[in-house]
């Protein structure tokens, strides 16, 4: 499969960057390692005539414990230990993206802004043609529910959701300025709006807070295969204790909707529980219940449904490591 | 040694035979040299790309290709009214055209080519085609297929969309049935599944001012291709030429004359310059030819001795919209249930339907994985209910040695035995099954597959394989032969099949196996023949050779001819070891007044065998290969997640000729198997589309669910393979899947009767079991 043409731009800063995303008039597209947009490319999907690559921007790498830039390899983060204390979990996630050859192509910006997938939507040009062409892509409607109001498309990206459930920030440079948006209101609108960003703003790099750093953090990913496949569902958590008792819970469940899904009010209103294998089980149980995946992936929804109660079982157990918390049943 | 073994063959300390070799074209391999056929450019060469239909079945009502033509850059437009001699792997089922002429019949069908400067010209003169179609109704399933219609998708199907039909009966099924002392019946559904061969499909076409055509393509079946291309393009055999370049993969995916091959042809023939098309990965599964999908209805019964009593088998199989080797697979799917075990009466309707889905053709193991499936399935459900263990009740059940099945199969060796009691010591069975902690389990299962067809597809006298060898002055050994080396090995193994009786190294044995003008003919890399046929024949063909080189040696030290040995690259007289002639001149000698030796060796065919029956020959081999395999599984109740923790894997196949080749083969075919087991599936949506069409979401295995695999290579010395050798390309496969559902019993009480056996679907039979008990959401840690 051929790409479709474009005009390829490499700008050497993000003001480069940005001067000539205004001249292309909204006709453009940022590309880092492309291993999610150049497929989405060959599949003409919603291609555009520019292409503005990123990778030669040296103030959007470097990774340190105050800032992940935004061209952060995975393979990098990853392969770096030191960064664990600074970013429980993220590390872990990063490790259960794709594979190691993606991920060494692949970017932290790239996966924080993966396109939505849908099986409907990520087939090529001919099958899409033959079948009726979907909201998201050259037509008007959805083929999973059929209305015209909104796109299902799921967020597949395996590094947002531990981010969430430790506040972190996204820095954006657009026409504007600068600014900051929490991840936690970061992902918004339905799977073809996507999120908060202007389509001119780039994704300079990533912060937490200094107070989430003591935290206990983690992803889990459901794949059927355990290297290369997207998330059919996922799940996120953020825990700090107060002795036995729960001082903060966030969780967020990925790949069951257009956007990550974190739950804010719910995580809440546990603030002073014991942290027990009874309250990990209503956890697991509630979040489950308030889940609600949609037919386009390729494992059943009930399924999936359930995974979301089993993994973050299986998370909230691992924070309890081997804690008097074993002694209590765990 | 078991007594099923005849060790008749005498041990010799081979030189080459039974040597770890890496196969020798494995350096241009991994250093990505190829040359694949996409790595050939000619000068001239012109862009190909095919339209397709968009329409699962619909009728043609006119075609516009002018402004396609007047495109700049656009050399050559095609479509089917060109060329509408039907064509087909088997002569008995010849329905293709190269391109779609009254209708279409799947979407992906071929309905127009184009050959123009580049892919981005090609693309947009496939977009200025113009075709008016009338959307008729699609058949999409086996029960629509048997459906009674006026309009079938081919013409040729007379009643409903049926493409063939077998039913055969030995003995009394039924009586057996009712005098056994149970009765395991079951219906398992297949979904389909495809190859996902590294290399897509790519074909070069260049028809010549001379009037003749080369075609290189990506091809297990070079000899086939050749005749269907003069048929489709109405010319002579002799002025066409089929070139096999290196092949990256091909597993059954390969083994048919294609519609993408003749377009190739017909553009090139249309503008006198060579023409490439290469697949994109789309159109690899498009194009599939991969496992039908199956729908197994089977009944086995045993007698209060614990002996199996007969067999009822009804497999419905889907072929999509073409036959190709779907005759083949109706009957496999039936007949070869007939090994390792004896079953005394056996009932066998199979029904192979159309549809208008991509098509299905041979696939490893082709025709009877799925029936294998079901089973050793079965197998172990009857061992279960007679109190016995499934792997004595196997070993009491076996074909011996040197017999004859109720349908007429002639098993030779058979080593089924052995790899029972290898498999059963080195898993440590008897301590472990049935005793493992809840979530892990062994289990085992059987195989057995042919080793070569016995029968020509064509009918004509012509061998099998014929092989000819030539040595000139410079002491390089060339072997000419037309078998198809798919990554199998086969040119390794021609070039040992000679090396050894002339008792050379092997790296003066050159293999050109790529060309049908210089090649004799070979029918190909398919029903796992090669080693046995092609072997046999350039074993015969050294034998002839190494003859001419001891009668020199004979003439030059005066010793008598029948005293010599050849090793070592020598020729030594036995009876006095100082006297020796080196390779080079006895060779020199050999030639002089008579120029470079040549020699042919061929295999004609097997021996005269099988019953008088319609189908007898279907299933018919020279030998079998057989296997016995144990896995280990750990289950996640909680996840539904099957890992496969080990595989030992018993194989007979007869000689390993190279250790190290059938251990690939044998470890490929487990991650082949466990693919369709666990994580494959080719499943369709909305009337006529394969939701997955690519290798992102056609989930193979990846290699960390690679079981550690423990090879066992049984040797039963088979009296007519070459040095005793049989086929380990196929067999390999057919023991994974029930085994591993076999373990998953024995870890979690389950059986499953689809596959793949994805997490949810076993956490779904988890918890049917489970219905009517109260259970908390979740079960503690």
């Amino acid at each position: 499969m051929i790409l479709p043409p474009f005009e390829h731009h490499r700008p050497r800063t993000v003001a480069e960057a940005l001067a000539i995303a205004r001249q292309c008039d909204g006709g453009f597209d940022y590309v880092a390692g492309g291993s999610d947009l150049l497929q989405n490319y060959k599949n003409r999907l919603n291609p555009r005539p520019h292409l503005i690559a990123l990778g030669a921007i040296e103030e959007m790498r470097g990774c340190s414990d105050e800032r992940i830039g935004g061209l952060t390899l995975l393979a990098d983060l990853e392969a770096d230990a030191s960064l664990i204390p600074a970013y429980p979990g993220v590390r872990n996630a990063a490790a259960q993206v794709a594979s190691p050859l993606v991920r060494q192509q692949a970017t932290v910006g790239g996966n924080l802004l993966v396109e939505t997938r849908c099986f409907y939507f990520n087939q090529s040009e001919f099958w899409r043609q033959s079948i009726g062409y979907c909201m998201k892509a050259d037509g008007d409607v959805c083929l999973v529910v059929p209305q015209k109001e909104k796109c299902y498309a799921t967020y597949s990206g395996d590094l947002a959701p531990v981010l969430m459930t430790l506040d972190a920030s996204f820095h954006l440079a657009g026409f504007a300025g600068v600014r900051a948006v929490r991840a936690r209101e970061f992902f918004a609108g339905d799977g073809i709006a996507k999120n908060l960003k202007r389509p001119e703003e780039i994704v300079t790099h990533v912060t937490i807070p200094r107070l989430s750093r003591g935290m206990l953090a983690d992803y889990a990913k459901l794949r059927v295969r355990d290297s290369f496949d997207y998330p059919m569902v996922g799940v996120a958590a953020s825990l700090r204790l107060d002795g036995e008792r729960v001082a903060e819970l966030h969780v967020v469940v990925n790949a069951v909707d257009t956007r990550p899904l974190p739950f804010e009010e719910y995580t809440d209103t546990l603030t002073g529980r014991q942290f027990t294998a009874a309250l990990i089980d209503e956890v697991a149980h509630e979040v489950m219940v308030q889940s609600r995946p949609v037919k386009n992936l390729v494992l059943s929804t009930s399924y999936r449904k359930k995974m979301i109660g089993v993994l973050l079982s299986r998370l909230l157990r691992g924070f309890a490591g081997d804690r008097q918390l074993a002694a209590a049943g765990v | 040694m078991a007594d099923d073994v005849r060790d008749d063959a005498p041990r010799r300390d081979y030189q080459v035979i039974g040597r770890r070799i890496p196969l020798i074209d494995s350096w241009r391999k991994v250093t990505g040299q190829g040359p694949y056929t996409d790595d050939l450019k000619l000068p001239g060469m012109l862009v190909g790309k095919i339209l397709r239909s968009p329409h699962p079945h619909a009728r043609i009502l006119a075609i516009d290709t002018s402004a396609a033509r007047r495109l700049p850059g656009v050399h050559a437009v095609v479509t089917g009214a060109e060329a509408p001699a039907k064509f087909g792997v088997l002569p008995v089922s010849q329905d293709e055209t190269a391109m779609a002429v009254d209708k279409v019949r799947y979407i992906g069908d071929c309905v127009a080519g184009v050959a123009a400067d580049d892919e981005e010209t090609a693309l947009a003169a496939l977009r200025l085609i113009r075709v008016d179609y009338q959307p008729l109704h699609p058949i999409l399933s086996i029960d629509d297929a048997l459906q009674p219609t006026t309009d079938p998708i081919h013409r040729h199907s007379k009643k409903a969309n049926i493409h063939k039909q077998v039913d055969q009966e030995f003995g009394d099924v039924d009586e057996a049935f009712r005098a056994s002392a149970f009765v395991e019946r079951e219906r398992f559904e297949f979904i389909g599944v495809t190859h996902a061969m590294t290399e897509p499909h790519a074909v070069i076409a260049h028809y010549t001012a001379d009037g003749r055509l080369t075609i290189w393509s990506a091809q297990q079946v070079p000899h086939y291709l050749h005749r269907a291309l003069a048929d489709v393009m109405q010319m002579e055999m002799h002025r066409i030429r089929v070139i096999r370049p290196m092949v990256g993969g091909a597993f059954g995916g390969k083994s048919d004359p294609f519609p993408h091959e003749m377009i190739a042809a017909l553009l090139s023939r249309g503008c006198g310059r060579p023409v490439k098309i290469l697949f994109d990965r789309e159109e690899v599964f498009l194009t599939n030819h991969g496992r039908h999908p199956t729908r197994t209805e089977m009944a086995l019964g045993v007698d209060a001795d614990g002996k199996l009593t007969g067999l009822d088998l009804d497999a419905k199989i889907d072929g999509g919209a073409w036959g190709s080797f779907g005759v083949v697979t109706t009957y496999y799917n039936g007949v070869l249930s007939m090994g390792p075990y004896r079953i005394p009466r056996f009932r066998y309707h199979g029904t192979r339907v159309y549809t208008n889905k991509a098509p299905c053709g041979a696939m490893r193991g082709h025709g009877a994985v799925n029936s294998r499936f079901a089973m050793e399935t079965l197998v172990d459900r009857l061992a279960e209910k007679a109190r016995l263990d499934p792997l004595q009740f196997r070993l009491d059940n076996l074909l011996p040695a040197h017999t004859t099945t109720v349908n007429g199969f002639r098993i030779t060796s058979n080593g089924t035995r052995e790899c029972l009691e290898k498999v059963r010591e080195r898993s440590r069975w008897d301590e472990q099954h049935g005793k493992l902690p809840y979530g892990e389990g062994l289990g085992v299962a059987c195989g057995f597959y042919i080793s070569g067809s016995a029968h020509r597809i064509h009918r004509n006298r012509f061998p099998h394989s014929t092989v000819h060898v030539k040595i000139d002055m410079d002491g390089g050994i060339t072997v000419h032969n037309l078998a198809a080396e798919i990554g199998q090995g086969s040119d390794t193994m021609l070039a040992q099949c000679v090396a050894e009786p002339l008792g050379v190294k092997l790296d003066r044995v050159h293999v050109y196996a790529r060309n049908t003008d210089t090649a004799p003919f070979d029918l190909g890399s398919y029903s796992s023949r090669v080693t046995f046929m092609a072997g046999n024949a350039a074993l015969r063909a050294g034998e002839v050779i190494a003859a001419k080189l001891v009668q020199a040696a004979a003439r030059l030290t005066g010793r008598p001819a029948e005293g010599f040995v050849l090793r070592d690259e020598q020729a030594i007289y036995a009876p006095d070891p100082t006297v020796v002639v080196s390779y080079m001149d006895a060779l020199h000698e050999a030639m002089a007044e008579n120029g470079a030796l040549v020699a042919k060796g061929i295999y004609q065919q097997p021996p005269p065998m099988g019953g008088n029956f319609k189908g007898a020959a279907a299933g018919l081999a020279p030998s079998y290969s057989f296997q016995a395999y144990v896995a280990r599984v750990e289950v996640d109740a909680e996840t539904g997640f099957v890992r496969v923790a080990k595989v030992w894997a018993a194989h007979d196949c007869g000689r390993a000729l190279n250790p190290l080749a059938v251990e690939g083969q044998i470890e490929g075919c487990i991650h082949m198997g466990l693919g369709q087991a666990l994580v494959e599936e080719f499943p369709y949506v909305r009337g006529g589309y394969i939701l997955n069409a690519n290798l992102l979401d056609y989930r193979t295995l990846t290699a960390r669910q690679m079981p550690e695999v423990e090879v066992i290579l049984v040797e039963s010395n088979d009296p007519e393979g070459p040095f005793g050798a049989k086929e380990c390309g196929e067999g390999p496969l057919l023991p994974i899947l029930p085994a591993v559902a076999n373990a998953v019993y024995d870890a979690i009480g389950i059986r499953m009767t689809s596959l793949p056996m994805t997490p949810d679907k076993i956490l779904s039979a988890l918890e049917r079991r489970a219905a009517g008990r109260p259970r908390p959401v979740l079960q503690p840690a």
